[in-house]
């Protein structure tokens, strides 16, 4: 058992969050929240969910109150398309006492998206920003990395990122999180490493098309550089920067998620590189791959002039019937620039 | 202006009669100890930087060396005469600690030359109120003031003796006043206001008072004292005195300490923000964190010392003032643009340095006809919440929040210096955007900015520096076109109203002509040379297109710009 008197807190029980949750079990107590009561009682009872067994440390439960009387610091791990109704249910429950560590990485537009839809920077939020909006919780972070779930179930080595303006979150999210199979780094630029995380999904799309189509290395190593450097493009003019994507959160997680053929969006772009349209992948796939949201998100901001052609090509391949031949013939011939023109 | 909140027409009562239970007057009641306090949090933090004998000592060699030089180079006439004795003096005891080889006792020896600097800026900052003075001050200024405020030029004679009444009708005051009064008797009230001229010191002053707050604790350039009755006034107003040509470090952090032991006694407080006056004629979206950053840190002491029904809470209200005319407009948008145009040194130089000067700065700024508009924005606390009429914080989605969860790490209350460094920021965001939201157009802002950018789409080839070098006698406007385009930007303020995200004055419903008109008359009155005169019934010219270009960039920042691309 261990010695630490905290709770913590981990709200989604998708593979993801079972992750966080054995990982945090290994310093404290955990609680973890799952909507779905069934869930609840069938993971109490089987000690086993999504291929991961639940460390003893962890309690899954299905009430709120107790989550958040419990819990000073939360992790919420879910979707970026039912973050905004799980806090709609837990902001009556949130205080500015609480501080909340999310782990998602899609980003969250109020309007229903069609392929029409023109946003505003404004109408486009980071899951913190949601956080920010809908609760009076003001002390928040994300944490983003290469942290692929099937691998952190093996116990396997990684690293992540604690990101938050404040340094109290940083420090306890590391205390959190870290153990021998974890190192956990901390930076201040939540914004972008938030984006980061976002951006790296449908990059990962263009990996899984790539495999799928049979390509080698070269062609992987050129689409994970160029897509770093358009990752750059996009969270400079969101008002970012650079930094973060030099990092874990940034270069490592683009890595991770392009070589994996684990990874949801990788798995994406392979079902897309046979010939399956959206439709079809979203039936076979049991959990949401986000950057197939991003790119729609990245289309309804064309009225920036946002410089990213690897996000054009995947959403006129994804939601424009474009074809994958064509769709390629567009990236190869897009104009070069200066090697790495984002770093000053 | 919110149509449910008249302006004010009268002076009100005090909120608390009597002048002996001012937080302002306990304070200086309890002078003695007040300073050692703000003395002693100085030195708790200079101490921290300063660590060892060789940071010290070089420190105040600087400081000595900074001192000499503003009493040399920079010497106003405020400066006392019993200056350069004390600065002396220090040199004196510098120069023997320089001899000493032991670091231990240089640093101790040191500290106490620190103690001995600090404790006489302490005593040289200090305010003075007296509620005997003060009453009789009270008494006197509004009729100065509305005496000042009714003079029409050229009828010097008639204003001694015309009527008083129209005084607040001239200074609009709106905004929640009543709520802020209510306010002023629960916690610490901590006023921020916009800064475009030295006269906004006293006239902000004056009007705390006028609304019956009690005298408030705040900075006020020293020159500002250095005639008897205005540094009278200065004192009753409760201001303390501020040297802006001190700018080392332990003198700008006893400033700080200042403020903060103040408002952590409780005694309402005003500063300006933005620092210093805004250069650019723009409304400040870049806020200082030091003084701001106080008043999170006295939130947080008030909650350690008492419990959370107890405990004082701070009220911040940022208020915007507008005026139609800028004195210092000239020499302000011009160190605007050297410091954009990247010249290094700017020289320090008071505009207002003798006692004449500013009497005839501060009748003409009270003399113009047309009066001001005083905003006071919506009560906040130091988090950016709104607050209800009990007092309570509401945040941004309607719900009750207790200000000492902001404080809490697992249960408890601690003290976080960079917790509270990125709350700082987002206060200061939230001034911000208030002071935008609050902001008051008047008709002569609103004829600066359309022919401004009138003459900046006439000429899209020029960059800024180069517009503002074309000679004025080759700038026209034509008045019909000019009230096209009044009216194109008058219907986006409408919306941008309605929307919340600005405030009107009156004279904006009428007609288009009448606002080109009403403008005409006051924009920038007092300067030799007009932004915008009349020629002919065709043709309105600029004298100053610099000037013009300072009162456009009042209406920067609400993306009117995009009317003229």
């Amino acid at each position: 058992m261990s010695k630490n008197k905290e709770i913590y807190g981990v709200i989604g029980a998708g593979s993801f969050g079972t992750a966080v949750a054995n990982l945090l079990a290994e310093n404290a107590k955990v609680l973890l929240y799952a909507r779905n009561k069934k869930t609840v009682a069938l993971m109490q009872s089987s000690r086993i969910h999504k291929n991961q067994d639940l460390h003893e440390n962890i309690t899954v439960i299905n009430d709120i109150e107790e989550l958040t009387t419990k819990c000073n610091l939360i992790f919420p791990v879910i979707p970026s398309s039912s973050f905004s109704s799980m806090l709609d249910d837990f902001k009556n429950h949130l205080s500015p006492s609480h501080i909340l560590i999310h782990a998602t990485k899609g980003l969250y537009v109020e309007k229903e998206l069609t392929n029409e839809t023109i946003l505003k920077k404004d109408d486009v939020l980071t899951m913190s920003e949601l956080i920010l909006s809908k609760t009076s919780v003001v002390r928040v972070g994300c944490m983003a990395g290469p942290n692929l779930a099937s691998e952190l179930a093996l116990k396997q080595p990684a690293a992540t990122v604690i990101a938050s303006p404040f340094d109290e979150v940083i420090l306890l999210g590391q205390k959190a999180l870290t153990s021998s199979r974890l190192r956990v780094y901390g930076s201040n630029e939540l914004m972008g490493v938030e984006l980061a995380g976002v951006l790296k999904n449908y990059v990962a799309i263009a990996a899984g098309i790539l495999a799928g189509l049979g390509y080698g290395e070269n062609s992987k190593a050129m689409l994970i550089t160029s897509g770093m450097a358009e990752s750059i493009y996009i969270a400079k003019a969101l008002g970012s920067n650079e930094k973060a994507f030099l990092g874990m959160a940034g270069v490592g997680d683009l890595i991770a998620t392009c070589n994996s053929s684990k990874s949801r969006n990788n798995t994406v772009g392979r079902y897309l590189a046979e010939g399956l349209t959206i439709e079809e992948i979203n039936e076979k796939m049991t959990e949401v791959a986000e950057g197939v949201k991003t790119v729609q998100i990245l289309h309804a901001l064309r009225n920036y002039n946002i410089v990213a052609p690897i996000a054009d090509v995947m959403n006129k391949i994804i939601y424009e019937g474009v074809s994958i031949e064509t769709g390629l013939g567009l990236l190869m011939r897009f104009p070069t620039t200066e090697d790495t023109d984002f770093v000053n | 202006m919110n149509p449910t909140e008249q302006p004010i027409k009268n002076r009100l009562p005090y909120v608390i009669p009597d002048r002996k239970e001012w937080p302002i007057y306990k304070l200086s009641k309890d002078k003695k100890n007040f300073l050692k306090e703000v003395i002693e949090k100085t030195e708790k933090s200079l101490f921290v930087k300063f660590h060892d004998a060789e940071s010290l000592h070089n420190e105040l060699k600087s400081m000595l060396y900074k001192e000499k030089n503003r009493l040399t180079k920079q010497a106003w006439k405020s400066d006392k005469p019993e200056e350069s004795i004390f600065w002396s003096e220090i040199k004196k005891k510098i120069l023997e600690t320089d001899k000493i080889e032991d670091d231990a006792t240089q640093y101790k020896k040191d500290q106490k030359i620190m103690h001995t600097i600090l404790k006489h800026y302490a005593n040289e900052i200090v305010a003075n109120f007296e509620p005997k003075t003060h009453s009789f001050a009270r008494n006197i200024l509004p009729w100065v003031f509305s005496r000042l405020t009714n003079t029409a030029p050229g009828n010097r004679f008639k204003f001694l003796w015309s009527s008083k009444k129209s005084l607040y009708e001239k200074l609009n005051i709106t905004g929640p006043i009543e709520q802020i009064r209510e306010l002023s008797k629960k916690g610490t009230v901590i006023i921020v206001p916009t800064h475009f001229s030295n006269l906004d010191s006293p006239t902000i002053g004056f009007i705390i008072d006028s609304i019956g707050l009690p005298a408030m604790t705040y900075g006020a350039g020293i020159n500002l004292f250095t005639l008897k009755l205005l540094s009278k006034w200065m004192n009753d107003l409760g201001a303390y005195k501020v040297d802006r040509r001190k700018k080392n470090q332990p003198y700008l952090e006893l400033l700080k300490s200042y403020s903060a032991v103040a408002i952590q006694r409780g005694a309402h407080s005003l500063f300006f923000p933005g620092g210093t006056r805004s250069r650019s004629g723009k409304i400040e979206d870049k806020l200082k964190l030091g003084l701001l950053g106080t008043a999170i840190e006295a939130q947080r002491i008030n909650l350690q010392k008492y419990n959370e029904e107890t405990a004082k809470k701070v009220y911040v209200v940022p208020v915007v003032l507008n005026y139609h005319f800028v004195i210092e407009g000239d020499s302000l948008i011009n160190q605007h643009l050297s410091i954009m145009g990247k010249e290094r040194f700017i020289r320090e130089k008071s505009e207002v340095t003798t006692s004449f000067k500013i009497i005839k700065l501060l009748f003409k700024f009270l003399t113009a006809k047309p009066g001001m508009n005083i905003s006071f924005a919506k009560p906040m606390d130091v988090f950016g919440n709104e607050i209800d009429k009990e007092g309570n914080s509401i945040n941004a989605i309607g719900q009750k929040v207790s200000i000492k969860d902001y404080f809490i790490l697992n249960g408890e209350l601690t003290e976080d210096k960079q917790r509270e460094g990125v709350y700082t920021r987002k206060l200061a965001n939230r001034i911000a955007e208030k002071f935008h939201t609050t902001n008051t157009v008047m008709t002569s802002h609103l004829i600066a900015f359309t022919a401004f950018e009138i003459f900046q789409r006439e000429n899209k080839m020029l960059d800024i520096y180069e517009l503002l070098r074309v000679p004025e006698d080759e700038i026209t406007f034509d008045i019909d076109n000019l009230k096209i385009e009044l009216e194109r930007v008058r219907q986006k303020l409408f919306e941008l109203r309605d929307a919340e995200k600005i405030q009107l004055s009156n004279h904006l419903e009428k007609d288009v002509t009448h606002i080109l008109k009403h403008g005409l008359k006051n924009l920038g009155v007092y300067h030799s040379h007009l932004p915008l005169k009349k020629k002919d019934n065709n043709t309105i010219i600029t004298q100053n297109i610099k000037l013009l270009y300072f009162y456009h960039n009042r209406l920067s920042g609400y993306d009117l710009e995009k009317l003229f691309k």
